[in-house]
């Protein structure tokens, strides 16, 4: 099992009132899956997602990703795990607007300590694997959003992470370059990758192998994606009963 | 990761960002620049004024030894030392018969007299009575023709030996030996020229006119305490010749066991501790206006860089998500601050130093930089950037980056 998540709670102050994104939400993913986690705003998947991420760390619960208990990691080591364990892939990119196509995708390396010659080795191979090494010395800004996309998902792929997290990936594409970002994820699950994939979107999760449906920070569904996608499967009904 | 690779790295940044954002790069670096600029512009002309002095101290001989009915530099107890009894030839003929240490003993005693040649006048100068052993000594060398000796001092003759000011102003060029000059009215006949020697504080060396010491007490009036101008003949035996002076002047001058000493040994070193004295005050001032100087450019470092921390908020939460610690954003904001202020550091240094040897240049001011100034101009501008980047850097690293991810 790669992800394994047991009873985990986040809990807010904001105002100086309590706000419980997460009220107990356990599941687990094994390595190769691919997984949507849907849900309104408000449903606590965004929460969900930044612990997964190890950006935040659950109030309460265990978080074993990969066999390293993450919910109890100090800042040190967390940075350490994201940096070897997961690879990002956000709504809007998150590109340094500053450097090359290149450079960013570098930067993960930077952090695990490589040499420049080998940093540039792995992250031309990495561009080459999204179809993008002939525009890796251009600036963000000089690319399409689909191709910014694909410097990112490239970013995320060049330290080998166990987990690619996205946080809807296609949510600042038009649908055309949204379906070529989407057959990307396909292939890269075909090629034994795990995907975890956070999204509003029914049209893109019943496209998902498997999809969780969180409400009010808990879960209310968990099934293959077709079912789960538009909340009122049977697999639902027999998660919420 | 390594902190070879964080210190790589955020230099690098640190580079990139410079290059970035040049207007700002220079302005902020113009802040830490005047800065420096100025410290450094004051420092080396107070250096210089330190070298110049310590030259002139030294012209004054690190064995002479200077016995006064005066102390140097003065005092809360000047009245005391006014009822003491004067220095006579007899004191000196004691330190010269008695001293064991004492390699030449001159006697000297100093007034002024306005001095004359063809019409041409100069006021106030310095007219020195001394005696021939004073030119071993004083820190005087000659320029043309002879000094002073025993057969014009037994004599009372009237004859002088100028100072460098006095044969430029009086002279233009021509040659003095054998004319005529006119002391406070009197005729006096030229020996002799002084080579120039300078200044020191508030005295003009060359200023001066050199007269036999019998002559001057009978021109100028008896009532002078002679001074007597001890040379020791070793740097070493200056503290037991000084014992042995205070023990023959005591013998010589009858000075009961119980009471003080009547009579001041000087050293040039007295000077040292006058000069300390009055440019101490300066200095403080000086290292005040450096320091706020500093700190202004310091504060402009810091909110420079809590703007660009504001402005790279996303950046930062980008490179935290990939595997950024806080440590490596602290030191790539560190850099930055200090790379700004290095920079601005080495600027300030060039216009410092180039500001110090013009001023140098147009006025009587010496300038003398010490390679380490330099050195120090460009480390204290670093560190300043280091410590008021501490702050923004700190402020960087805490950012909590999912907020940091979803800054606008």
């Amino acid at each position: 099992m790669l992800i394994s998540i047991e009873n985990i709670t986040r809990n807010f102050t904001v105002g100086g009132e309590e706000v419980r994104a997460l009220q107990g939400v356990s599941f687990g993913v094994d390595k190769g899956e691919w997984v949507a986690i849907v849900g309104q705003s408000g449903s606590g998947k965004s929460t969900l997602m930044n612990v997964l991420g190890c950006l935040d760390t659950p109030s309460s619960g265990t978080y074993m990703l990969n066999g390293n208990n993450v919910s109890q990691m100090q800042d040190d080591e967390l940075a350490l795990i994201r940096n070897k364990e997961i690879g990002f892939i956000f709504q809007t990119f998150q590109l340094l607007p500053r450097e090359t196509a290149l450079a960013n995708v570098e930067l993960p390396l930077v952090y695990r300590g490589l040499r420049a010659k080998e940093r540039r080795e792995r992250a031309k191979q990495a561009l080459d694997k999204v179809q993008l090494s002939h525009r890796m010395h251009h600036r963000p800004n000089e690319l399409s959003g689909g191709q910014r996309q694909r410097v990112a998902i490239a970013r995320a792929l060049v330290a080998e992470p166990s987990l690619l997290l996205a946080d809807e990936p296609t949510g600042n594409l038009d649908s055309a370059t949204g379906e070529e970002i989407i057959r990307l994820f396909q292939q890269l699950h075909q090629a034994g990758h795990t995907l975890v994939l956070v999204t509003h979107e029914p049209k893109l999760a019943a496209r998902c192998p498997r999809a969780i449906r969180l409400s009010d920070g808990k879960i209310v569904a968990d099934g293959p994606g077709r079912e789960v996608a538009h909340g009122d499967g049977p697999v639902a009904q027999a998660v919420a009963s | 990761m390594s902190f070879r690779v964080d210190v790589f790295e955020g230099m690098r940044i640190a580079l990139f960002s410079l290059r970035a954002n040049r207007m700002r790069t220079v302005l902020t670096t113009a802040g830490i620049g005047i800065g420096v600029a100025t410290l450094l512009a004051i420092l080396g002309i107070i250096q210089g004024l330190n070298a110049s002095f310590e030259q002139q101290l030294a012209s004054l001989g690190s064995t002479s030894l200077y016995v006064s009915k005066w102390k140097w530099g003065g005092g809360p107890d000047w009245w005391l030392m006014r009822n003491r009894k004067n220095l006579g030839f007899k004191h000196v003929e004691a330190v010269r018969s008695q001293s064991t240490y004492a390699r030449s003993v001159a006697a000297f005693v100093q007034g002024t007299a306005d001095v004359e040649f063809v019409g041409l006048q100069l006021n106030m100068v310095t007219a020195l009575g001394v005696s021939e052993q004073y030119i071993d000594s004083s820190g005087y060398e000659m320029a043309s023709g002879r000094f002073v000796n025993q057969v014009d001092d037994d004599n009372e003759s009237a004859v002088v030996v100028l100072g460098a000011d006095v044969v430029e102003t009086l002279f233009r060029g021509a040659n003095p030996l054998g004319m005529s000059v006119r002391l406070d009215g009197r005729p006096f006949r030229v020996i002799g020229t002084l080579a120039r020697r300078g200044k020191m504080l508030d005295m003009n060396f060359d200023r001066s006119v050199l007269i036999p010491i019998k002559t001057h007490l009978a021109r100028f009036g008896k009532w002078r305490s002679l001074n007597i101008l001890v040379s020791v003949d070793q740097v070493q035996h200056m503290a037991a010749a000084q014992d042995e002076l205070v023990g023959i002047l005591r013998r010589a001058r009858g000075t009961p066991p119980e009471a003080m000493d009547d009579f001041s040994i000087n050293k040039p070193e007295q000077f040292m501790e006058m000069y300390q004295k009055l440019t101490g005050a300066l200095y403080a001032v000086v290292a005040g206006i450096g320091f706020i100087t500093l700190l202004v450019g310091g504060i402009g470092i810091m909110n420079i860089m809590l703007v660009s921390v504001r402005e790279r908020t996303r950046e930062i939460g980008v490179r935290r998500a990939l595997g950024a610690r806080k440590r490596t954003i602290v030191l790539q904001f560190l850099m930055e601050a200090s790379a700004v202020s290095a920079v601005g550091g080495a600027l300030g240094t060039a216009v410092g130093l180039g500001t110090a040897q013009i001023i140098a240049a147009v006025s009587p001011l010496a300038a003398a930089v010490q390679p380490l100034t330099v050195v120090f101009g460009i480390g204290f501008a670093a560190l300043v950037g280091l410590l008021f980047g501490i702050w923004p850097a700190a402020r960087a690293a805490n950012l909590d980056p999912v907020e940091a991810l979803r800054y606008e």
